[in-house]
């Protein structure tokens, strides 16, 4: 069974319809990744999962039971990683740890245990009694996460938590988000970073404004666009259009065009060879014809005709 | 329950680990009690004060004992011989007291100035001894003439006449207004109430308005808290801040700047709690309604300055004008002013600050149910 369920989940402010339908699965043991740009909807959808926000339409279950039903369970059955560094920067990493676990339902004693536990896994042991404030911020987003842990939950809600660190501390994160999985964590992962949903995540969706545009493995994803590999063309197309090669379009579908390069992916199980021979009959100068394998943005250009990035 | 415990104890945590909190709950309160006090010191002494005179019982037999009693009944605060420093006068007792009173001769006691003293406690000594010799002198004659006067006078009838109650009373009060409090006496319950109100405000406010601009009270909502949990736990921590405030001016009150607080300080402690609850309660209602912090900071000091000046908290109200009075009543601060100078500078009984405290709950309750109403992540 899914530990978090979403069914056509909305929410508008005002005019503006900031998730429009969105609905997604969970499951234990897996990352799903929730990659979209920033403004696309992940933090309102992770708002309404975890009940900062009511929302207009659709459910959202935790374990089989709807959010709603009983929202003080829900939440002693999730962790939340916010995006911010909701931490008590004057308090030290273990009394802030110590603080949150209280508050997520453990005694004194439980709490400080699991506080120094969680030290020790978050290598802050040694320094556990000095003010976040002095902290690097890979430190200060560890102690972030940890804050969100000390009652064991079974889905962890994380919304960008590896924003604005340095790529050795983001490594740090992702390998302890790895090891939670392995324990059997349910983990939903929002990012606007390719990387990491290519690396971390078991599942993605992709997220644009406000609706899912697709979701499945990496490689179910790179099918959408002909399989594993995408030829870029570099030439001047500034005086032609694609609709005057002939069947060009029936062989390939354009991911992406500027006046310097056009990226495509062949239509069908076709040969490379095959396809670079069509491309090099093109009516313009090829300057480069090279091969690469189709990247999640790749993906999202091919939904939305955006990079990811912009 | 728990989680407003550990909510309102983490605040204060929070609160005592800002350098400047020292500052506002410690050292600006005290030069500012200091100063009003000096430049408020005035002729108008309270009415309850009980000055300390030092008492030389030379007398072996019960007279003496009695007499002592009788001086402690007038509302003095008898010494013995190790306090000497302190009393402002010394009543002699001599040795031959009881003897020549039992023989039916005059005896005198002696009233000795000390070099240095209050003059005006000296005054009160004086006046309060002629009243013990003349309601002892009274409860002589009266055992002399009684029923049982043909026997010797003994402590066992004198005491007996002491302990029924006088037939005629003097109920003595002011004619026209209230007596103005002054000295320390009126700066140190005026300045307790403007800081306890300017420190919950600000320390309130802007710590909700923080912990909202960087996520606490979001990552707060998304654990197993509930929404009314976290702003009873953020009223209880500044309760807790507020008690720290009040502790610190009554010790210092009491034993740096020699304050009478009154013979009812369970009471003073009940209004000021109250008090505090309101002042509170207004914070956190600060911190939900504004965004910024450093804005925050700016609008409960002129809150505040505004309430105290408004409440009487600078000046006498007994002093300002009927409409300035009145407005008065619209505030906490002048209630809780009321209570306070009812309590210690009046020495009124708890009875007198019912309506004041019944007032304050009023404030508290409305300002808590506001706080809860406009609480927002």
């Amino acid at each position: 069974m899914s530990l978090l369920t979403v069914e056509s989940l909305r929410k508008s402010f005002g005019t503006l319809g900031a998730v429009n339908g969105v609905t997604f699965q969970v499951q234990p043991g897996e990352i799903y990744g929730l990659l979209g740009p920033n403004g696309a909807g992940k933090t309102t959808t992770i708002s309404m999962i975890s009940g900062l926000l009511k929302p207009d339409a659709g459910t959202v279950k935790i374990g089989g039971t709807a959010f709603w039903a009983d929202p003080q369970r829900a939440r002693r059955q999730m962790g939340v990683v916010p995006q911010e560094l909701a931490l008590y920067e004057e308090l030290s990493g273990k009394e802030n740890l110590e603080f949150w676990g209280r508050l997520a339902g453990l005694g004194p004693r439980e709490a400080k245990a699991r506080a120094a536990e969680l030290l020790e896994s978050l290598e802050l042991s040694d320094r556990a009694n000095d003010p976040v404030k002095t902290y690097s911020g890979g430190m200060k987003r560890r102690i972030n996460l940890g804050c969100a842990l000390l009652h064991r939950p079974q889905l962890l809600l994380l919304d960008e938590p590896t924003v604005g660190i340095d790529p050795q501390a983001r490594m740090n994160i992702l390998e302890f988000i790895q090891k939670l999985r392995a324990a059997g964590t349910a983990i939903l992962y929002t990012t606007h970073y390719l990387e990491e949903a290519e690396s971390l995540c078991q599942r993605i969706g992709i997220i644009d404004g406000g609706r899912i545009l697709a979701e499945g493995t990496l490689s179910q994803l790179q099918e959408r666009l002909g399989g594993d590999r995408l030829f870029v063309i570099d030439a001047d197309f500034t005086n032609t259009v694609p609709e005057n090669w002939g069947a060009f379009l029936q062989r390939f579908r354009i991911i992406q065009k500027s006046e310097r390069q056009i990226i495509a992916a062949a239509i069908g199980t076709r040969d490379p060879s095959e396809c670079l021979k069509d491309l090099l009959e093109l009516p313009v100068r090829v300057e480069n014809v090279s091969l690469k394998r189709p990247s999640l943005n790749d993906v999202f250009l091919q939904l939305t005709g955006r990079n990811l990035r912009e | 329950m728990r989680n407003i415990f550990t909510i309102g104890h983490n605040d204060l945590r929070l609160f005592l680990k800002r350098k400047s909190a020292f500052v506002w709950l410690f050292l600006i309160p005290l030069a500012f009690v200091y100063f009003m006090g000096f430049a408020n010191r005035g002729g108008n002494d309270p009415s309850n004060r009980k000055p300390e005179v030092l008492i030389e019982n030379l007398d072996t037999n019960f007279l003496g004992r009695v007499f002592m009693d009788e001086l402690s009944a007038q509302n003095m605060s008898l010494l013995d011989p190790t306090n000497r420093g302190t009393a402002s006068r010394i009543i002699r007792i001599p040795a031959d007291f009881s003897a020549k009173i039992l023989q039916h001769q005059q005896s005198k006691v002696e009233f000795l100035k000390r070099n240095g003293s209050d003059e005006a406690n000296a005054a009160i000594i004086q006046l309060r001894l002629f009243r013990a010799l003349i309601a002892m002198n009274g409860h002589i004659l009266e055992v002399s003439t009684g029923s049982d006067s043909n026997g010797p006078l003994t402590e066992a009838a004198l005491r007996g006449v002491m302990a029924t109650p006088n037939p005629v009373k003097l109920k003595a009060s002011f004619a026209g207004r209230q007596p103005v409090p002054s000295g320390f006496n009126f700066s140190l319950p005026g300045n307790l109430v403007m800081y306890v109100m300017m420190n919950l405000l600000i320390f309130g406010g802007t710590t909700l308005a923080s912990e909202r601009n960087n996520g606490v009270i979001k990552r707060m909502l998304s654990s197993p808290v509930r929404r009314m949990e976290i702003v009873l736990g953020k009223i209880y921590g500044l309760l807790l801040l507020g008690l720290v405030q009040i502790t610190f001016f009554l010790l210092v009150g009491k034993f740096l700047f020699h304050v009478n607080l009154g013979a009812n300080l369970p009471g003073v402690l009940i209004i000021l709690m109250a008090f505090a609850w309101v002042a509170a309660s207004l914070g956190v209602l600060v911190g939900s309604l504004l965004a910024a912090a450093d804005r925050v900071s700016g609008i409960c000091v002129l809150a505040s300055l505004l309430l105290a000046s408004l409440g009487g908290c600078w000046w006498p109200l007994e002093l300002a004008s009927p409409a300035l009075r009145s407005v008065a009543l619209f505030t906490p601060t002048g209630w809780a002013l009321k209570a306070l100078h009812q309590l210690i500078s009046f020495g009124s009984g708890f009875e007198v600050v019912l309506v004041p405290l019944a007032v304050l709950l009023s404030f508290g309750a409305a300002a808590t149910w506001l706080a809860a109403r406009y609480f927002r992540s």
